[in-house]
Order: structure tokens, then C-alpha cells, then sequence
């Protein structure tokens, strides 16, 4: 194990820390952070989480790799069993998923993410892949996970989405509540500069990375900064998440997420070894 | 309707004939895996015009007839290659010029529109959608109060595609189809689709089809053809993994119109049929995609 670890692990080992003990978690295709997160936690903090595959709907699958694409075997390999489509979109329908990671080309401050369309609707100026089940699924998942891995550009933490494909809190049309959607809305913000926590709603900064300034984080925001008055570093991750991540990602898709830029980013454990295991 | 012919099988260019011009294709697989690529290359084939393409989260299936303009009308969850390859070239270039009708849906809001027609009811209740921007592309969505419990629900119109394509593993010639996991939206889409045209890696005696496990059964299903590699570039495990290499080479050609007409010429119209297609893609590339068995090395070297 080498004494430095880069933002792509870090980033990894972090999002594997909103995932609580126990809960049945889901991604979407397109996502390896959150693929091998939900992998990360498997096999640390939360051994009795419910991991349903993004794809291929396997359940508690032990990945060979995690491939360059989200429907492929690997990602079914000695899987307990894989759920049918419906019936993995029938437990989210009824509020039995608990956990669901969603990352956006746009983000706004309510929790909104936009993986539809740059520019409006009718004449995109950049026509995104498309939501896939986000638009149904955000609205009865218990709780999301929000990551964004290119914050530092300017473009992705916006004050309003061009096009909100996936619900936060808040929406031109009302608030979860006033639309009747059962699901708790956002928890956590994670991106290659910061946590964000989302504490009324609203997305709230509460950890920095060590190379990172509040400027830059403010610079790189597109809304107004609220950060919380007990802003702190992230503690370091887990060593043992980190060796993880490089054992189920060999072939690194993760770092296909960031901007080179991002990735030339080095972090070393403190000298008296202080890491965290599932803190945020 | 039950279809009840002794023998349907039938050219890969007679089951193209089951889609008209303007009809609503129901594309099977999804992403990487198990798309209907034989079906899609003879439609490109035969100059398919104004489709209404229906299905979850796509890739080259749907780029590839956008881009040889088969395409007018656009209702998938998603179109792209993911972390792998990013957007989707062609379908990007027409959805941004207006070439394209959006109708970008939800994966759970077409399941429900493809159950209702199933059930043979008009519409299924769901929740969501309100407040995002995937309202705005649906007119046709309606919004209901529950009369039991007074919640506010987005009612959902049936949905019943004019045909479903799918690619599988094996089938008799009666029409009784054996598909792997993950089955996507399959087993859904050959209920709520008028027609149900299937490509299949292997013919197979009925016993063998219902010892692999039929999960088509011969009624649904209008049409079968033999088609090896009949996925490709797609996979279609455990035959074959996806021709990473292959998508690569769509996807660069992909980003201009003249790159669109090069690889069609050089694929799917040159060579004229999917002997042709998979003598250009080459004996040896083929083999190797099903070496991904071997070992978890190889499986990694061939996705690499």
C-alpha cells in the first residue's frame, strides 16, 4: 500500500461513507464512483447493506471488475440473485429502496440535477444522455446521495438547472411535500472540492479537502455559499477503502469521472496514521 | 392477437418487413448488452423511415439509426455510452439541430405504460415526474387524484409499440424464446407490443429451449430468425462480451455526418447483409469477444 492516495479514491471511499448500515442502496448506470462506493461499503462499514446493481439489478454481486459499461456480467458475478427491472422499480415505487446515488451535468442549491439538456428543451445547446429512472425514482427513494465530479469548472453547481430531470427539494411546481412525493429528498453533496449537507433543504458546505480553499469552493459555486459554521477537512479516508477501490477498479473507470486536472492531486495520511472510517 | 404458425422462421429481411415507416419500434437489451443489431442494421438496410422509438437506457442501437435517419419521434430514458464513450454522437448532433422529436421518458413511467397495456387497461398511476422537465416533453401525461386516498398521482397513458425487437439466445422454430438475465424490458415489451420479431444466437429443438427456460412463449411471438452475433456490437452473454473496440469506432465515426456514411458503407450497406457485416468486422475479433470465459484477466484485457 503506497503512503498516497489521490481525489478519485478519496472521492470513492467518501460517498461509501453515506451509506448506512443496513439500507438497500441503488445506483444508475454511468457511475462508477458510486458503483464501487456502494462496493467500498459492502465490504467495510455496512455488511448488511441491500446492493442492487444499477444495471444489471444484481444483488450482492462480486464484481471481477467494475466495467467501462454498467450492463455487463461482471457487474452480476456471483450475485445472490438478480432482480428483474420491474421488480427493482416496484420496491423503489413502494419506498423499500432507502439509498440512490444521482449526479447531474447541472446541480442547483435544492438538490435538483439536470442530466437532460445545456440550454432549454425545445433547441439544446448540448443534448445529455437522459435520466434513465431518475425523474420516477427521486420522487419515492427514501434518501440520495448527490456527487458531482467536475465542480471546479463552474458549469455543474448552477442557481437554477436548464432542465431538472431529477428532484431535490424544491421544484418550480412546489416542494416534495406539496407534490405528494414520499421520498426524504438529498442528504449529502459530494464533489471533488467538498461535502455539502442539505440541513433545510438547501445544500450546505461542511467539509473541505485539505488542498482546497473556501474561495475556490465559492469561486467554482454557481449559487450563493452557505457554509456551515462548523466547516472542517475531511478526515482522511480508510486506508482500507482505498485499497479496495484499486482492487475493484483495476481498470480505473473511475477516474474516467475527472478532469485530469483533478487527478494529478496527491494526499497522504497523517504521520499519526488518524483516518476515518464511515465520518463524513 | 396469438400467433399460432407451426414454423416462423423467416430471413433477417422478411422480419425486417414486419416495421413500416412511422411505426413505434420497441428496441430490447439495453446500454452494452443484448441489443437487436441485426434487426437495427437491416432496417438501416431497407431505408426505414420516421420511427417512433421506444425503450429504457440505449447506445449505438438507437444512435445508429439516428444516424442513417430512420428516426423522427425519440422516447428513451437514454441514449449513450456512459463513462465508457460519453453522449451518443449522432443522436446528439440530430436532437440538437430539431431533427429529432424528444419525447425523453423514465424508466419506471414507461414500464407502467407498457404494463397498462398488458393489463388492457387505458392508463397506470405513478409517482414523480411533476416539477422535472420530462412533463414539459408529454402533453399526453394526465394528473389524477386517487378517489381512495385523494394523492395527487401523474396518470400515464398504455403504451402498445406497432412491434418489439429483441435478440437471444435460443429459439425453436415455433417461436419459443430463451433470453439470459438481465432481461430489461423484454419479457414487457413482447406483452404490450403488437408484433414481436426475434433474433437469436442459435435454432434450437423446442426441448432445449424449454430445458434453457422459455421466457417468450411461441404465442407472443410473430417472427424468428437465426442470427449469430446477432448483438454484436452489443454482447450477448455468456456468448460474447461487447466489441469495445468496435463501439470505439462507431462512436469516433459517429461525430460527423460523412463518418455516419463511411461506416454505414462500410458495415451495414456495403457488405449488404449480416454475413458481409460480420466478414468486415472479422472471424477473429468475433472468436476472441468469447474468450471473455477464459479467465477473469482475459475477461479485463478484452473490456480494456
Amino acid at each position: 500500500m503506497s503512503s498516497e492516495f489521490t481525489i478519485d479514491e478519496w472521492m470513492c471511499a467518501a460517498l461509501a461513507n453515506t451509506i448506512r448500515d443496513g439500507e438497500v442502496v441503488f445506483h444508475g448506470f454511468g457511475s462508477p464512483c458510486a458503483t464501487i462506493a456502494m462496493h467500498v461499503a459492502k465490504r467495510t462499514h455496512a455488511r448488511r447493506m441491500v446492493l442492487v446493481e444499477g444495471s444489471t439489478y444484481a444483488l450482492d454481486p462480486d464484481p471481477a471488475f467494475v466495467p467501462p459499461t454498467s450492463n455487463d456480467w461482471s457487474l452480476m458475478r456471483r450475485a445472490a440473485h438478480v432482480l428483474r427491472f420491474e421488480e427493482l422499480f416496484d420496491l423503489a415505487a413502494r419506498g423499500g429502496v432507502d439509498r440512490m446515488f444521482l449526479s447531474g451535468g447541472q446541480i442547483d442549491p435544492h438538490g435538483n440535477t439536470n442530466v437532460t439538456a445545456i440550454g432549454p428543451l425545445d433547441a439544446p445547446k448540448v443534448k445529455l444522455g437522459g435520466g434513465g429512472g431518475g425523474c420516477n425514482l427521486s420522487a419515492t427513494v427514501k434518501t440520495l446521495t448527490l456527487w458531482a465530479t467536475r465542480h471546479r469548472s463552474g458549469r455543474t453547481l448552477v442557481e437554477r438547472c436548464d432542465v431538472i430531470t431529477d428532484l431535490g427539494y424544491v421544484t418550480p411546481e412546489g416542494t416534495r411535500q406539496e407534490l405528494g412525493f414520499p421520498g426524504g429528498g438529498p442528504e449529502w453533496l459530494v464533489s471533488e472540492l467538498g461535502v455539502f449537507d442539505f440541513p433545510d433543504g438547501r445544500a450546505r458546505l461542511r467539509r473541505l479537502y485539505p488542498d482546497v480553499s473556501l474561495d475556490e469552493v465559492r469561486a467554482a459555486t454557481g449559487f450563493e455559499l452557505v457554509v456551515d459554521p462548523g466547516l472542517r477537512p475531511l478526515p482522511p479516508p480508510d486506508p482500507a477503502a482505498v485499497a479496495l477501490v484499486r482492487r475493484l477498479d483495476p481498470l480505473g473507470v473511475r477516474r474516467r469521472e475527472f478532469s485530469e486536472q483533478e487527478l494529478h492531486r496527491r494526499f497522504r495520511w497523517a504521520d499519526d496514521g488518524a483516518s476515518c472510517a464511515a465520518c463524513l | 392477437m396469438a400467433f399460432t404458425e407451426p414454423d416462423k422462421l423467416v430471413s433477417l429481411e422478411e422480419a425486417a418487413g414486419h416495421v413500416a415507416d412511422g411505426d413505434v419500434v420497441a428496441l430490447g437489451g439495453a446500454l452494452s448488452y443484448r441489443e437487436p443489431m441485426a434487426l437495427v442494421r437491416e432496417l438501416v438496410r431497407a431505408r426505414r423511415r420516421d420511427l417512433h422509438l421506444v425503450g429504457s437506457a440505449h447506445g449505438i442501437d438507437v444512435d445508429l439509426l439516428v444516424g442513417a435517419g430512420a428516426v423522427r419521434v425519440l422516447e428513451e430514458s437514454y441514449v449513450g455510452y456512459e463513462q465508457d464513450f460519453g453522449l451518443a454522437p449522432a443522436y446528439r448532433r440530430a436532437a440538437e439541430s430539431g431533427r429529432l422529436v424528444l419525447r425523453e421518458t423514465c424508466c419506471y413511467t414507461l414500464l407502467q405504460q407498457l404494463r397498462a397495456a398488458e393489463y388492457g387497461i387505458p392508463f397506470m398511476p405513478v409517482r414523480g415526474i411533476v416539477g422535472t422537465g420530462i412533463r414539459d416533453l408529454h402533453p399526453e401525461y394526465g394528473e389524477i387524484r386517487c378517489p381512495f386516498t385523494g394523492q395527487r398521482l401523474v396518470a400515464v397513458p398504455a403504451l402498445a409499440p406497432d412491434v418489439a425487437l429483441i435478440h437471444g439466445l435460443l429459439a425453436d422454430r415455433q417461436g419459443n424464446v430463451h433470453l439470459a438475465r438481465p432481461l430489461v424490458l423484454d419479457e414487457r415489451f413482447a406483452f404490450a407490443s403488437g408484433k414481436v420479431v426475434v433474433t437469436v444466437e442459435r435454432l434450437a429443438s423446442p426441448s432445449e429451449v424449454a430445458e434453457a427456460g422459455v421466457v417468450l412463449p411461441y404465442f407472443a411471438v410473430t417472427a424468428v430468425v437465426a442470427a449469430p452475433y446477432g448483438a454484436h456490437p452489443t454482447s450477448c452473454y455468456p456468448h460474447y462480451t461487447y466489441d469495445r473496440a468496435h463501439l470505439g469506432e462507431w462512436v469516433k465515426a459517429a461525430g460527423t455526418d460523412e463518418g455516419v456514411r463511411r461506416y454505414l458503407d462500410r458495415y451495414v450497406l456495403g457488405p449488404g447483409g449480416e454475413e458481409g457485416y460480420l466478414g468486415s468486422v472479422g472471424e477473429g475479433r468475433l472468436r476472441a469477444l468469447g474468450e471473455w470465459s477464459a479467465s477473469d484477466e482475459r475477461w479485463k484485457e478484452l473490456l480494456s
